[in-house]
Formats: C-alpha cells, structure tokens, sequence
C-alpha cells in the first residue's frame, strides 16, 4: 500500500504553518490523492498509471503550496497579530489613560519626588495600578498564544507608545523653532525629557514590565502544574 | 472547455452549490461538480483546497474530519448557516450576469 502522506508531505515540504495544520494539510491532499487513484485503478489503468495520473493532478507542486499558505496564512498571520499584539497592547493603553483620567477627575495630585528643578512628578496611584495593567496585557496576549517577546512587549506597550509621543516632540519643536525664529535652551529641554522620560516612561514602564513577568511566571507555573497537564 | 478565467469566478458558487446538497470530502467536491457540469468545470488541488481554505476562514463551510465505515479519515466540508445565508445572493449575482450576457451577446442556452 503506497504511502500517500510521504508522499504529498516530501512535495510539500517547506509548507510554512503550525505543525498540526501542516499535517492537516498533508492528510487532506494525500487522502485526495489516494481516492484518485482508487479512480484510475478502478477504469483499469495500472497503479504505476494510476499513481502517476493522480500526481500530476496536483500540477506544479510549489503553486500548490504558495496558494495553500496564501489562503491559510495571510489571514492567520493578520489575526494572530490582532489578537496576540494589537488587541491587549491597546487595551492596556486605553485603561492607562482611562485610569489617569478618572485619578485626575477625583482630584488626585501627582507626587514630587525631590525638590529641584528636575525632579520627576509620579502619579502614585496611576503607578500602583499598572502592574496589574500589564500582567492583565501579558494574560491576554498569552491567551492568545502570544510569544514570550510578544506579551512581553504588550505589557509594556503604554510605555512605548508613549516613548514614541516623545520622540516624536523632539523634530515638532525644532519646526516649531524654525517657524518662529526663537532660540531655545537645550538644558531646558533635556531638563525637561529627563524629568517626564522617568515619570512618564521609565518607571510606569518598569512598573509595567513587572506586572507583564509576573503574569508569565504565574502562566508559566499554571501550565506546567499536573492538574494543567492532565485536563 | 469554459475558459480559465471565468471559471475561477464560478468556483465560490460552483463549490458551495455542490455542498448544498450535503456533506463531501475535497475528493467528491470535486467529482461532484465535474459530474454535474459534465466536466466543463474541473477542479486541480491548487484550486479546490486554497478555495475551501478561504471559505472556511470566512466561515462558510466548516471542515470535520470524520473516519468511513473502512476506518479511512477523511476532512468533510459541510455548508455553515452563514455560507447558506451566501449563497442566494450570489445565486444571484450570476443569474444576473448571465441575463446580461445573453442580452448583449445574444447567449442563448444550447
């Protein structure tokens, strides 16, 4: 009896999806060409036909595999980013800011946390609640069977974005300058990101990033329990 | 032969109309809709699997795999609510382009 599945899976090879799709792929095609031949067999063709008749059925074998992955993967790819990246770093995002906003609203004032002129304002409140943001990030991204980078990078996702915001005040001052004509002092301005990259960026990151480690040791713990293994 | 082009506009209906009468594994889509078009319509693996691929992604067939009574396994495509609730319009569609056709070109049936 002829191994359709060796077959299809040494012409397939290469076939960039998850293991168990893959052979899920391999037994579908096999299995399609086995009943062809069966086919052929059975108007009286010899198996070397019949085998022969139902290989070339499948064409050139890598177009094969292009549309296959193409109609597989490009979907998969975009909805596992969604729902692995996107979704839980908005997420986190979101109920950063909606969190600030409902502290500054009951009135809640930032913390200084040494005089002088650079001393980095910190939302205490805001700063406790965000370990629980990112690990709730890192569960949902790990739900979602997110790498350790990925749910890593969604935890501290906030921080980043906002990393981004300043990085991006940095070419809108200059125009700005350049627009106006005015000179400004270069200590100020690094005075100034100093003060607000810890308050805003460094420590809700660090803060943030400890919520997303605890999260994964905590899953990491739950899924290698025997209880997990055995359901 | 129906040329390739359009056929590759008709493989939706044409696959989706055959497992409207039921399940069917990839084999016997196929075989079915060579059958019923009296193989004007014939599908290679590199059309029929990508296209059942798609379909199911879109959530209009669903693939179960199922073992015969001669224990053989076998992914069966059935036709989902949503693929049903497809296939009228596109039904439509077609019967649309075909009254078109057959006014402007004069395409009468055989």
């Amino acid at each position: 009896m002829r191994d359709w599945e060796a077959l299809v899976k040494q012409r397939l090879a290469g076939l960039a999806l998850e293991p168990e799709e893959s052979a899920e792929v391999i037994a579908e095609v096999a299995a399609h060409l086995e009943d062809t031949c069966e086919e052929m067999l059975r108007q009286g063709m010899t198996e070397e036909e019949a085998v022969g008749r139902a290989l070339a059925q499948a064409g050139d074998w890598r177009v094969l595999r292009h549309k296959i992955l193409a109609a597989k993967r490009k979907e998969q790819v975009m909805q596992k980013r969604v729902r692995q990246l996107w979704i839980p770093g908005f997420l986190s995002l979101i109920l950063c800011l909606l969190f600030q906003a409902a502290l500054q609203r009951l009135g809640l004032q930032p913390r200084i946390v040494w005089s002088g002129s650079s001393s980095p304002i910190l939302y205490t409140p805001w700063l406790a609640a965000l370990p629980f943001i990112g690990a709730l990030a890192a569960y949902v991204s790990s739900r979602a069977g997110g790498s350790r980078a990925t749910v890593l990078f969604v935890s501290v996702f906030p921080a980043l974005a906002l990393t981004g915001a300043f990085l991006l005040m940095f070419p809108i001052g200059l125009a700005i300058q350049g627009i106006t004509g005015s000179q400004g002092d270069f200590s100020i301005v690094a005075t100034v990101l100093l003060r607000d990259g810890i308050g805003w960026i460094l420590v809700p990151g660090a803060a943030l990033l400890t919520g997303g480690l605890l999260a994964q040791i905590l899953n990491r713990t739950r899924s290698s329990s025997p209880q997990t293994a055995i359901g | 032969m129906i040329a390739p082009g359009i056929k590759r506009g008709t493989a939706e209906l044409a696959v989706l109309s055959v497992l409207e009468d039921g399940p069917l594994h990839g084999y016997e889509v196929a075989r079915h809709i060579e059958e019923q078009t009296h193989g004007s319509l014939r599908f290679t693996l590199a059309s029929l699997y990508p296209l059942l691929y798609r379909l199911e992604k879109r959530g209009w067939v669903r693939g179960v795999w199922e073992t015969s009574g001669t224990g053989r396994r076998r992914r069966c495509y059935r036709l989902t609510p949503a693929g049903k609730k497809k296939l009228a319009p596109i039904r439509a569609e077609w019967s649309e382009l075909f009254r078109a056709l057959k006014r402007l070109a004069k395409v009468s049936h055989a």
